[in-house]
């Protein structure tokens, strides 16, 4: 297995989980939240979280996810409230929030803007108001986003495909409108693909895994389906990807000046 | 309601059940595992089989073949199960329908000499109805 060097992203991570700490790793691009030295929670703003990919396909109404935020988040325990209350079985918030985990996780450690460093600070004690749902060893994590990095490699070795926005290749498209439907694979992607829409701006409309609609443009690139633009050329004018994510973040925040301040 | 160890600990129960993992396929990343893994022996484990496993069954889901025939009912895809039959052991991949964007089966790897294929077939949808229920 390569990958697993002293160099691997997060080494400050591999020494929390050797310490057992609980608290935040975060930084710029996302954090990480360990509780006794695994991983419990995962964010990133490249990435739709739990709530939007609950809520996107309608299997959360917007009131049923806020009210578990509010009732439940102060508590840290948001996601069991869903299922206390009968909203969601067990397995689809194991199912959910796992995918959400790594898919975040994937961001943080090896964020797209190459500029930016995989986080190094450590909020001792701080929580996340989703609450634990099945603990992730750091192991585990770290060999999972290596071994997703390779495989965008493998699929098509051209990064430049993932912040632009995907054209489809004359012919292959259907562009635009239909994208709230709970499909799968990298026909959604495709049908998605609009020529305006970067692949993190499609993982968001379809409420969809970040890096498994990565790596369908990167297959479908690799397949001809969707164009990939000239190295070195910057994309044309697209908007970043960081599109607005309503209230959600902004509460997830406020939680964290609150866990911030406890702290002390 | 049982959750992913719930689900596993079931699938473990039908008989000739060796291993049995939760996997999903647009990564291959196995969400969890119970049992042995095939490749056990060989040094390799529940995480590699997982990866491989994902593969065919990606192939599968978005294949022309398999999808085209089917109707335009809304759903993640028309493909249920897959059954791969080796000389000591069957496979058997169950594709989990969810309400949300998912992409997971469950992985079900079982003793030929002691399994009952239709058997099997149903309990792993039981148990998979279980895990999510419509």
């Amino acid at each position: 297995m390569t990958g697993a060097t002293d160099t691997a992203p997060g080494a400050v991570l591999t020494r929390l989980a050797a310490t057992g700490a609980t608290g935040a790793l975060h930084g710029r691009v996302g954090a990480l939240y360990l509780a006794d030295g695994a991983v419990v929670h995962a964010e990133s703003p490249a990435v739709p979280d739990v709530g939007w990919r609950l809520t996107a396909g309608g299997r959360l109404s917007a009131q049923e996810w806020e009210e578990a935020v509010e009732t439940g988040g102060p508590d840290y325990r948001a996601g069991c409230f869903l299922v206390e209350r009968g909203r969601l079985s067990r397995g689809e918030l194991e199912l959910c929030h796992l995918s959400a985990l790594f898919d975040a996780a994937y961001f943080v450690l090896f964020p797209l803007d190459r500029s930016q460093q995989a986080p190094d600070r450590f909020l001792k004690e701080a929580r996340h108001w989703f609450g634990p749902v099945r603990p992730v060893p750091v192991s585990v994590l770290q060999r999972e986003v290596s071994r997703r990095r390779a495989l965008l490699e493998l699929a098509w070795p051209r990064p430049e495909v993932d912040v632009a926005p995907v054209v489809p290749a004359s012919g292959a498209g259907a562009g635009g409108a239909g994208c709230d439907e709970p499909t799968c694979g990298r026909r959604a992607v495709l049908a998605a693909a609009d020529g305006v829409r970067t692949p993190l701006q499609i993982a968001r409309a379809l409420g969809r895994s970040a890096f498994a609609t990565l790596l369908d443009v990167r297959r479908l690139a690799a397949a001809g389906l969707v164009r990939t633009p000239e190295a070195g050329v910057p994309a044309p004018g697209g908007p970043t990807p960081r599109a607005a994510d309503p209230a959600v973040p902004e509460i997830s925040l406020l939680y964290r000046i609150r866990d911030a301040l406890e702290a002390l | 309601m049982t959750g992913i160890d719930g689900c596993l600990a079931e699938a473990m129960t039908i008989p000739g059940a060796r291993g049995a993992s939760l996997v999903d396929w647009s990564s291959g990343l196995a969400l969890g595992a119970a049992g042995c893994s095939p490749e056990a022996g060989t040094g390799r484990d529940h995480e590699t089989t997982a990866a491989e496993v994902a593969e065919l069954a990606r192939l599968a889901f978005e294949s022309g073949a398999f999808t085209a025939a089917a109707g335009p009912r809304p759903g993640p895809g028309p493909v249920e199960d897959m059954i791969v039959t080796a000389q000591d052991s069957y496979h058997l991949i169950r594709f989990v329908e969810t309400s949300f964007d998912s992409s997971v089966f469950l992985y079900l790897w079982l003793d030929r000499t002691e399994a009952n294929l239709a058997v099997a077939l149903f309990r792993l949808k039981d148990i998979t109805a279980r895990l999510v229920p419509a």
